[in-house]
């Protein structure tokens, strides 16, 4: 994560924290999507290295510095709300070419998951707030500027079209972690959805007119009064995101990998302020890229008659990876 | 979870079956976590054979989730719970005790 292990859910807003967060992710979707994908696709002779200089738009000195004048909060929301661009387009890019077919599985060899040869080395940044926000706001900016001109060399070398981008644009907003909250909360009003959902995940999806995605089974875990469940996937980072949107950012981390399965019942109190009850186990799912799981969490008390609307409201993005409890509807004011 | 109609080779497990992870299976899925090679576990899930082209171009054999007590693998005391998604050709039967 940021260094800062046994972070408690008040450090979420400390600006230090927040900078940590964007530059853990960023380093992730650089080494693990964008340069891997560039770096397989001129291996493979689909575009060259000359293809990309040509699509470069060199850009002034003076673009790259971050408006001086905006306070911190400001200046790190800035950081966090380019990182949301940059991931929603490193995704977008992601349609079928042409002339070469790339599934995940070539990623994860490209990137050096299974052969630490091939990894691409991970910045630090370091130095104070400061300094760390203006390495990143540059990192930033690099990483745009290569995603701009690998996409612009692609369309250049008719590889994809404008219209496979639209669609996939679109497709890309429709995704998110409400959709999960939907499934929720309908499986916690229609037992007979519920065991829909439990048996064949993304079908039932459909039910709730949800693009159901195309990546394996959703496997779907239920908490009940013995068992909690929490989801991890060590090896990458397999998550139902064609479906629910990308998971927590931390999801990614090898902090989260390691300790979740080493010892989940301090990793969920210490870092996310969860204390689980003695009496309940916990069952941390590790996933391969074939069953996709997310959790189910236990209806909270207190929400009878509440609506569908309303009970989806308490369904938050940490508690569909089993990191927290649904929140409970004394929160929701 | 059972898959039914799509799967055709069918699963050599059952649910309740206590299985051992192979330490190594080169030909094997590579995604077969490090921390439960050689470690017994049991069957609690089947899913079948699943396809996947958006991730990989070939079928694995059949999936099954395995559990795994947490003392098992860390060595200290616990009651909870690792599952793994895994490939029947990581897993060789483990005789019941008594044998």
């Amino acid at each position: 994560m940021t260094g800062q292990s046994g972070a408690h859910r008040t450090h979420l807003t400390d600006p230090g924290y927040r900078v940590g967060a964007v530059a853990a992710d960023l380093e992730y979707f650089r080494t693990k999507r964008l340069e891997p994908r560039v770096l397989n696709l001129i291996r493979r002779g689909v575009v060259s290295l000359h293809d990309l200089m040509q699509a470069g738009s060199p850009t002034a000195g003076d673009q790259r510095n971050e408006a001086a004048s905006a306070d911190l909060e400001q200046r790190v929301r800035m950081l966090e709300d380019r990182l949301d661009a940059l991931v929603r387009g490193i995704a977008t890019v992601m349609v079928p070419m042409r002339s070469a077919d790339v599934v995940i599985e070539d990623m994860r060899r490209e990137r050096g998951d299974y052969d630490g040869f091939f990894r691409i080395a991970k910045r630090t940044y370091a130095g104070s707030l400061e300094e760390r926000m203006v390495q990143l706001g540059l990192q930033l900016f690099e990483c745009q500027e290569l995603l701009d001109a690998f996409t612009r060399a692609l369309l250049a070398a008719g590889e994809i079209t404008e219209d496979q981008l639209e669609q996939r644009r679109q497709a890309v907003r429709s995704q998110g972690y409400r959709n999960g909250a939907r499934l929720v909360a309908r499986a916690w009003v229609d037992p007979g959805f519920k065991q829909r959902l439990l048996e064949a995940g993304r079908e039932a999806a459909r039910e709730l007119d949800l693009p159901p995605g195309r990546l394996g089974k959703l496997g779907v875990a239920e908490n009940t009064e013995h068992e909690h469940n929490v989801v991890v996937c060590t090896l990458c980072s397999c998550y139902p995101h064609d479906l629910l949107g990308d998971p927590p950012w931390w999801y990614r981390t090898d902090e989260y990998k390691q300790r979740i399965i080493d010892d989940p019942r301090a990793m969920l109190k210490e870092t996310f302020g969860f204390e689980v009850p003695a009496e309940r186990s916990i069952v941390v799912r590790d996933s391969t890229s074939d069953v996709r799981w997310m959790v189910l969490p236990r209806r909270p008390e207190g929400t009878e008659g509440l609506s569908e609307e309303k009970l989806a409201e308490l369904v938050t993005l940490e508690s569909l990876v089993g990191a927290a409890e649904a929140r409970t509807p004394s929160t929701l004011a | 979870m059972m898959d039914k109609g799509a799967s055709q080779p069918s699963h050599r497990y059952s649910v309740g079956d206590r299985v051992r992870v192979l330490r190594d299976r080169p030909d094997g899925n590579p995604r077969t976590p490090a921390y439960v090679r050689g470690r017994i576990g049991m069957v609690v899930a089947l899913h079948g054979q699943i396809p996947n082209p958006l991730d990989h171009r070939d079928l694995y054999p059949p999936l099954c989730t395995v559990r795994f007590a947490l003392q098992d693998l860390t060595g200290r005391p616990s009651r909870d719970f690792v599952t793994a998604d895994l490939h029947e050709e990581w897993l060789e039967p483990v005789p019941d005790e008594g044998w």
